[in-house]
């Protein structure tokens, strides 16, 4: 019998950054760590592809919202237009 | 009393007085209104992630401060009819702050500011001293390389006994360009 294929070969268990890493923190002002988590068209990255846990998601989306509010992070596009 | 702050964007054209005068209108509000100005940050030109009234650029200007809601429905007011904000938004940071809140936190930004002073200066004198060991690798990295490039321009033995003998990059340098001529 041949051994069967491994099923789950991409899935690797992604994990919540602000969990791991307690000196990372959520704010509007802090746009760097911010950029991470918005794609390139300026939209969240839903958290079934970045991993965070509920929680941080929620702190990151409203942080990202008020730094949208502010001109920090782009509405849509990556800089203008 | 709670604790807010403050984000302004001002128009980049606008000079030096029309941006103080903002922020002397916006400090005078707070503190006419028995509250107390935590931290004032002039955060300079930034570009704008988007257009706001046509402009790219915005000048921000960022206010932490102990006040009642009275006084930042006011801030907001007058900053509607400035002409010279372009956008502002301010975010309740702590629903109560006391007196020791006050001077705590005007304590920990002072703390904060005299540490990243001492960080940069720390980092000014860690460049100079990194851009010393930088230039020596390269130097070396340069040697090496054009002593290699003379062993197939066939002039091995006398460039090796020069770089032997003069030591520093420069020379070796200039010998190497003359090698290469003479090759
Ligand atoms: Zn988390």
């Amino acid at each position: 019998m041949a051994p069967r294929p491994q099923k789950k070969l991409f899935s690797r268990r992604k994990s919540c950054r602000f969990c791991g890493d307690k000196e990372l923190t959520i704010n509007y002002k802090d746009v760097k760590t911010l950029r991470n988590f918005v794609s390139e068209r300026g939209k969240i990255i839903p958290r079934r592809i970045v991993g965070t846990c509920a929680t941080h998601q929620r702190q990151l989306c409203e942080a990202i919202k008020q730094a949208r509010q502010i001109a920090f992070l782009p509405y849509s596009g990556s800089s203008q237009g | 009393m709670r604790r807010y702050e403050t984000i302004v964007i001002l128009r980049p054209n606008s000079g030096e007085e029309e941006i103080n005068k903002v922020i002397e209108t916006t400090t005078k509000i707070i503190t006419d209104d028995k509250g107390s100005v935590i931290e004032l940050n002039k955060w300079g030109m930034k570009k704008l992630a988007y257009l706001i009234k046509k402009e790219t650029l915005g000048y921000y200007a960022y206010f932490d401060f102990a006040s009642t809601p009275a006084a930042v429905s006011e801030i907001e007011r007058k900053f509607r009819i400035d002409d010279v904000v372009l956008k502002y938004m301010t975010i309740k940071l702590a629903a109560a702050i006391t007196e020791e809140g006050v001077t705590e936190a005007i304590a920990a930004v002072s703390a904060r500011e005299a540490s990243a002073a001492a960080e940069i200066e720390a980092a000014e004198t860690d460049d100079k001293t990194e851009v010393k060991t930088d230039g020596k690798t390269e130097v070396k990295a340069e040697v090496k390389t054009e002593v290699k490039a003379e062993v197939k321009a066939e002039v091995k033995a006398e460039v090796k006994d020069e770089v032997k003998a003069e030591g520093t990059a420069v020379v070796s340098k200039e010998t190497t360009t003359e090698a290469k001529k003479e090759a």
